[in-house]
């Protein structure tokens, strides 16, 4: 048998898509942590006596002594923003739109990674206090992104 | 151990929980997209399929028949340019029944995946495909199979273009 000629229309790739899909849950103090955003609009921390720290989020055990965590502390809605960037592009490399404005804020011994909202970009400063706006109740999911942004505190 | 799983429980969850919302949790899909470069003698394989046949490939020194087709030979290193068409025919060298889709879906007829030695391929060379029409207690090693083809105007060039392998009868084998 003689082999049919390579038919060169025919693709000499083979392309796929891998349908990976996860569900991540918060864990203990994730879980709590998350809910106190989304029914209270607070965020808590987790202060380790022996070591006199509290870590935002909060976390049930401490890093560094390995203690269990149970004194939890309201550390309050207004941060201290540490460090922050602005932001061009978006996570695929395409140009964004508009430009967002990301800091950690600092709260308690901890902090979050967040957006800035209802500043300009010039304004921003290291030191600088921020506070958290929250959505509407109806609209919090428990998730980080039940804040909206970080804006600053007078 | 069983004294420290009553030590440290954890926190067990159903699929109920994550319904009613009784945890809070975040969903996310990763687009796992790729493109694989076929290659030269895989091209060729996948030409094949879409024309309705099985290609392998000889080595001239190791006088061995391989499928699927490769363009360097795995025990003499020489190049192999000689691609041969072989017939769809073949023997179950090994197989397994399994109740559980790739999703991990439980299913009460099996699939039936096997390697199956391709005739005109050297001993012990073969293909991983599915089985079909046939009575899960029945498949055997040894078993003589051959492919069900898509129509060719359903083929696209993929190892899918063969549906599966179905038992066949022959005489005096």
């Amino acid at each position: 048998m003689k082999l049919p000629a390579l038919d060169h229309s025919n693709p000499d790739s083979w392309r796929g898509n891998l349908p990976i899909t996860n569900r991540y849950t918060y864990g203990l103090a994730g879980e709590r942590f998350f809910r106190a955003i989304k029914d209270e609009a607070k965020i808590f921390g987790t202060h380790c006596s022996k070591c006199n720290l509290t870590y935002v989020p909060a976390v049930i055990y401490c890093e560094r002594c390995l203690n269990r965590l149970d004194e939890w502390v309201d550390v309050g809605v207004v941060g201290e923003i540490t460090t922050f960037t602005l932001l061009y592009m978006n996570s695929d490399g395409s140009t964004r739109q508009e430009m967002d404005m990301i800091a950690f804020v600092r709260l308690g011994d901890g902090g979050l990674i967040h957006r800035l909202g209802e500043i300009d970009p010039g304004d921003i400063t290291i030191g600088m206090k921020v506070e958290a706006v929250f959505k509407p109740p109806a609209d919090r999911q428990g998730s980080i992104l039940d804040i909206l942004y970080f804006t600053p505190k007078d | 151990m069983t004294d420290r799983f009553a030590q440290y429980p954890g926190t067990p969850l159903s699929e109920g929980d994550f319904e009613n919302k009784s945890v809070l949790f975040h969903y996310d899909e990763m687009h796992g997209e790729f493109a694989w470069d076929t290659g030269i003698a895989i091209r060729r394989y996948l030409d094949a399929l879409k024309q309705g046949f099985l290609l392998g490939a000889h080595c001239r020194k190791c006088q061995k028949v391989v499928i699927p087709p490769r363009i360097v030979c795995e025990w003499c290193y020489q190049p192999m340019d000689e691609f041969i068409p072989l017939r769809d025919t073949g023997t179950i060298n090994t197989f397994s029944l399994c109740y559980v889709t790739w999703d991990v879906q439980r299913i009460k007829e099996p699939e039936i995946p096997a390697v199956i030695e391709i005739d005109g391929a050297s001993p012990r060379h073969g293909i991983l495909h599915k089985l079909g029409e046939v009575d899960p207690r029945s498949v055997h090693v040894n078993m003589r199979v051959q492919a069900v083809w898509k129509t060719p105007d359903e083929r696209t060039g993929a190892i899918t273009d063969i549906r599966y392998f179905k038992p066949i009868t022959e005489v005096g084998r």
